[in-house]
């Protein structure tokens, strides 16, 4: 015989009563999980992809949401470490009524996740930029902005067929993102003929990089290009080049045009160039994110909110032209989106999950980010 | 690649300085009231953050900002000793370990909280970034972390062997109980000895803030090596931190330029490893079956 107590039957009761008002709020929303990192070395990153995500959110739900239903962000820390991110996307996994995740802008967080993610078997946005991220068979990574494939054709054609550099310092982190970047950049100049005079490679969180600096001088490099991680790193290599005397030119990948950089180093990065995914002048799109961005929040975007801010308008497209919000269903609506102008760019999403295939490449003049062109490449077949 | 080498070296000892200064706050703690701090380093990131919010919050001037961060993190220092320590110290070593462990990953985050994620730059000492002298940049920053780093050494060695104050600190280290019987008030000793651990890990942040710029992730870098420092010089020993600290900024720096620059952070430890196997107590460390 089942003894219940006074508690059990209240506890009971409570749940009775509150069941159906929470059934029908989970039905009344379309859940997002977000992974992003709220504490650790990337917090503030993480701070400018959920500002973006809530501008998506709340223009989205201010024409009504999707389906009727309105959309909802669930955030979890990853910490910006690998067994955070791990941690994080397992947790919000375990929710079923999450459909779809955004996932991490750092490829070595998104490569940690990924496995968890093909168990899954539900969509996740993603912004690392490490091309292998969309190439190893896992069909539920779906990236929001250009992978470094495109990034280092640009840095490479830009660098020798405009600037007319032959003699190249390559310096990149030692994490997946940095050596993905490496690795396409030395074969991008190997296609133009070009073999860098120095590579090197750092761990992240330095405190000196005289080393580097000393190597580059010694090279006789005519341009330095970079993929750096962590805004902090560049901000420290971009004042010890200039201290040390070194006015080789320089271009970047995205991160020397990301705000923090730019506030970080101040004028050791004037007149440095980059290859950005976001450029507030690149199209009447990321012109309009940036406007609505600024008056939301009183400064100018950067790649850390627009990748995430065209992750949930994606989704909702998806969502909406699926009528559904079964993963398989989902998928098929994404792979389908071709033409959508986005603040990153046009997404013409290819068969491995990549929605855009070029770069802009900017200039760093005296602090404010000028646009000079964008760069187009042809889908993959 | 020779030509390098003096602006290696004083690189090197820039560095080296700040583990420097960051080890001796921790080698003082373990000597007094025998406690292996794990949030030294985030002494450094709160002092950073102290000096940040008065001089660039509110306006204060340089030094007023610079001697008041120091100052108050000697009062966080008590504070701390107060919350951490105390209610632990007669529980052993390992409760006390773990409570600071708990308050390195604590600071941090609370910092965050308060103060947001946004990383942020500090002036230096100097306005001018520095000066050629001969084939060497001096960085006015590191030039003035090493003068201080010099400056705290004879300050600390005349304090601890010229003053009572010293005296009564060095009694209470080696031996409370005796101390107290001595008529020394222990308390107040080891409490003064938090203070100036925590004042010299505020130093060491608002000294490196310039160069490293002020984040909450500043603290885990400057701890991780202020510990390998104080094993290297030998553990407890205030000598061996000093040339620990220098020992670990030269190797970095010289092996990330002459022999590899990824594993930069590696060669730190590899002197460690040599030490731990070669010497185990450490360069200036005394043997146990000695001490006893």
């Amino acid at each position: 015989m089942i003894d219940i107590t006074r508690r059990t039957a209240v506890l009971g009761g409570i749940m009775a009563l509150g069941a159906p008002a929470i059934i029908a709020r989970a039905a009344d929303v379309i859940r997002i999980g977000v992974v992003s990192p709220e504490t650790g070395a990337a917090a503030e990153s993480g701070s400018f992809m959920r500002n973006g995500i809530k501008q998506a959110l709340d223009a989205v739900n201010a024409r009504g949401g999707v389906l009727g239903r309105r959309l909802e962000m669930v955030v979890a820390d990853d910490q910006t470490t690998n067994p955070g991110a791990v941690l994080a996307f397992s947790r919000l996994a375990s929710d079923s009524s999450i459909v779809a995740f955004i996932g991490s802008i750092r490829s070595t967080q998104v490569q940690a996740m990924a496995p968890g993610v093909l168990r899954t078997g539900r969509p996740m946005m993603i912004g690392g930029t490490d091309p292998r991220l969309t190439h190893q068979n896992n069909k539920w990574l779906f990236r929001c902005r250009p992978n470094d494939t495109y990034s280092a054709k640009t840095i490479a054609a830009y660098g020798v067929q405009t600037l007319g550099h032959k003699k190249w310092a390559v310096v990149t982190s030692t994490d997946a993102f940095g050596t993905g970047g490496r690795i396409a950049l030395t074969a991008a100049l190997k296609d133009l003929g070009i073999t860098p005079v120095l590579q090197q490679g750092y761990t992240n969180q330095q405190a000196d990089f005289t080393p580097i600096v000393l190597q580059i001088r010694a090279s006789g490099a005519d341009l330095i290009s970079s993929y750096c991680t962590y805004e902090t790193d560049l901000g420290v290599f971009a004042r010890q080049l200039r201290q040390l005397g070194v006015r080789t030119p320089w271009l970047g990948s995205p991160s020397i045009v990301d705000t923090s950089a730019l506030e970080l180093a101040g004028p050791a990065l004037y007149g440095t160039y980059g290859v950005a995914d976001y450029a507030v002048d690149a199209s009447p799109a990321s012109k309009a994110f940036a406007a609505g961005y600024q008056k939301l929040y009183g400064r100018i975007p950067d790649n850390q909110s627009s990748w995430a801010f065209d992750a949930i308008n994606l989704l909702a497209l998806a969502i909406g032209n699926a009528k559904s919000t079964d993963p398989e269903a989902i998928r098929t609506a994404i792979l389908g989106i071709q033409g959508y102008q986005g603040a990153e760019g046009t997404y013409d999403f290819d068969q491995y999950g990549d929605g855009l295939h070029g770069y802009s490449v900017v200039q760093n003049q005296n602090g404010t980010i000028t646009f000079i062109k964008y760069v187009e490449f042809p889908k993959p077949s | 690649m020779l030509a390098i080498l003096p602006q290696l070296l004083f690189t090197g000892l820039g560095i080296g300085s700040i583990y420097a200064i960051a080890s001796l706050g921790f080698v003082l703690l373990i000597r007094a009231a025998n406690v292996v701090n794990f949030a030294q380093g985030q002494f450094s990131m709160l002092g950073a953050y102290v000096m940040l919010i008065l001089l660039v919050g509110l306006g204060v001037p340089y030094w007023v900002s610079f001697v008041a961060a120091v100052v108050l993190m000697a009062g966080f220092g008590v504070a701390f000793a107060g919350a951490v320590y105390w209610p632990l110290r007669r529980h052993g070593q390992l409760p006390v370990i773990i409570s600071t462990i708990g308050a390195s990953i604590l600071l941090p985050n609370l910092v965050l909280a308060l103060y947001g994620p946004s990383p942020a730059t500090v002036s230096g000492l100097f306005t001018s970034p520095g000066f050629q002298l001969g084939p060497v940049f001096v960085d006015s920053q590191y030039l003035s972390i090493i003068v201080v780093t010099l400056l705290m050494v004879s300050l600390q060695y005349v304090v601890f062997e010229k003053t009572l104050l010293g005296k009564k600190l060095q009694a209470t280290s080696q031996d409370k109980e005796m101390a107290s019987l001595l008529g020394i008030p222990v308390i107040a000793m080891v409490l003064i000895t938090f203070a100036y651990s925590a004042a010299l890990g505020g130093l060491a942040g608002v000294l490196v803030a310039p160069v490293l710029f002020v984040s909450t992730g500043m603290g885990a870098t400057i701890a991780l090596k202020a510990f390998a420092a104080n094993i290297i010089g030998g553990y407890g020993s205030i000598p061996g931190a000093i040339i620990g600290g220098l020992v670990i900024g030269l190797a970095e720096t010289l092996g990330a330029a002459y022999i590899s620059t990824p594993y930069k952070d590696a060669f730190g430890f590899v002197i460690l490893l040599l030490v731990l196997i070669v010497r185990p107590q450490g360069l200036f460390g005394e043997r146990i079956g000695e001490k006893a």
